[in-house]
């Protein structure tokens, strides 16, 4: 866990930078009863809306956009992977009828 | 030994800074491995072009590149962990990036497939968490004509038997949609319920029409009070008033009563605009009739020319 302090100057940014971005919801520190906590993935996620507003010229609501669909994406892959991953342990015939059944459909 | 970083950016040699930073933010929107999570390749690519770029962007590095000062390998830019790096950890290493997955992207898909809702329904925390909202549920909803002008509270029957009570605000229009939060079916794993969506249909009024704010109505009215003129009830949406017709007033003559149309939602109301019609008593009254037939002013009338009087 990365103190506010620590947090700011690793990922080269204003105390009030971050303080917005976490009250539009782009960053969700770890709140305990006293202080803030942030993460290394915290820490990444503020490097790419960096990059996204400095490199690409993204607007705020562009930003917004962008995360949103980011969350999807990932929340979506984590649920293939997972899929993938249990279907790897079906028997080989519940495979072989999966396969035929999405060759079928992809046609 | 490094690319050409005027090729890596698809510049010319002599391009303008505008020009190279143009070419960079083009090939970034694509290839920022943070854009495209699923591709291996791009994070290589990226780490090209912003390298680069880093050489390329700032005029001073530039020129001395141009004079061969420094070459492009210098350029490269030190490892950087992006944010997929984090999201994509397996289970519960990536615990942090964990909090802001969403599955509303298939949300839908959960909730007719029960294996894709178990598999969306194990994980836990996240932003909208492995939790579900809840599907809406449509209602088809017929509201008086009077209840729409003037606002209403209507009680539904839900499928399950219970009853919602629905506030018609005043001014509501036809095939308007009322969402009302969370009286959909509730939703999966902790996750809120749907909303019910109650589509309007307004049951027309046999004497008022609406035209947005406004009320029309057609007013009836004897020839005396044609003539002379007179006070007549006349119905508005919330109650009958009392109306001055003016001497000599004529059919079609249209009379506004101020703020006695549709209530809007800061308490305004339209207006009514009531046209009139003349009507003659239903059986001939001999005295009208001699009347008329000795009237030289108004055989000399021809109301279908226009300009005489």
């Amino acid at each position: 866990m990365l103190e506010y302090e620590e947090f700011c100057l690793r990922a080269r940014l204003e105390g009030a930078t971050v303080d917005a971005w976490v009250a539009a919801g782009w960053l969700i520190p770890e709140r305990t009863e006293t202080r803030r906590g942030f993460s290394e993935a915290d820490l990444a996620r503020a490097q790419l809306i960096k990059d996204l507003s400095r490199d690409l010229g993204v607007n705020d609501e562009g930003i917004a956009v962008i995360l949103d669909l980011l969350d999807q994406i990932h929340g979506l892959r984590r649920g293939l992977r997972t899929l993938s991953a249990a279907l790897a342990q079906l028997p080989a015939n519940a495979r072989a009828d999966l396969r035929r059944e999405l060759r079928d459909r992809s046609e | 030994m490094s690319a050409n970083p005027y090729q890596v950016l698809g510049v010319k040699p002599d391009a303008s800074q505008e020009n190279i930073r143009a070419a960079y933010r083009k090939l970034a929107k694509k290839l920022h491995p943070d854009l495209n999570p699923g591709n291996k390749d791009a994070e290589e690519r990226f780490k090209e072009i912003s390298g680069a770029y880093d050489l390329l962007g700032d005029p001073e590095k530039r020129a001395r590149f141009d004079r061969g000062e420094i070459d492009a390998s210098g350029a490269e830019r030190p490892q950087q962990t992006y944010y997929r790096d984090f999201a994509q950890r397996p289970g519960a290493a990536s615990g942090d990036a964990r909090r802001y997955e969403s599955t509303e992207g298939f949300a839908d898909f959960a909730e007719s497939d029960d294996i894709l809702a178990e598999l969306f329904g194990r994980s836990h925390g996240g932003k909208a968490g492995i939790r579900m909202r809840g599907p809406d549920i449509p209602f088809h909803l017929h509201v008086d004509f009077l209840d729409a002008v003037n606002g209403a509270t209507r009680r539904l029957a839900l499928p399950d038997g219970s009853t919602l009570d629905v506030t018609i605000p005043p001014g509501i229009r036809n095939g308007q949609i009322l969402r009302l939060k969370g009286k959909g079916r509730p939703g999966l794993g902790g996750g809120p319920s749907g909303d019910a969506l109650i589509e309007i249909e307004i049951v027309p009024h046999p004497s008022f029409t609406r035209q947005g704010d406004d009320i029309r109505l057609d007013l009836p009215i004897s020839l005396s009070e044609a003539v002379l003129g007179g006070r007549v009830d006349v119905p508005t949406p919330t109650g009958p008033v009392t109306m001055t017709i003016p001497k000599g007033s004529n059919s079609g003559t249209v009379l506004r009563i101020r703020g006695k149309g549709v209530g809007r939602r800061d308490g305004m109301r339209g207006d009514e605009y009531v046209t009139l019609t003349i009507v003659l008593p239903r059986t001939l009254d001999p005295a009208l009739e001699s009347f008329i037939s000795g009237w030289e002013a108004g055989r000399r009338f021809n109301p279908r020319e226009g300009g005489s009087s």
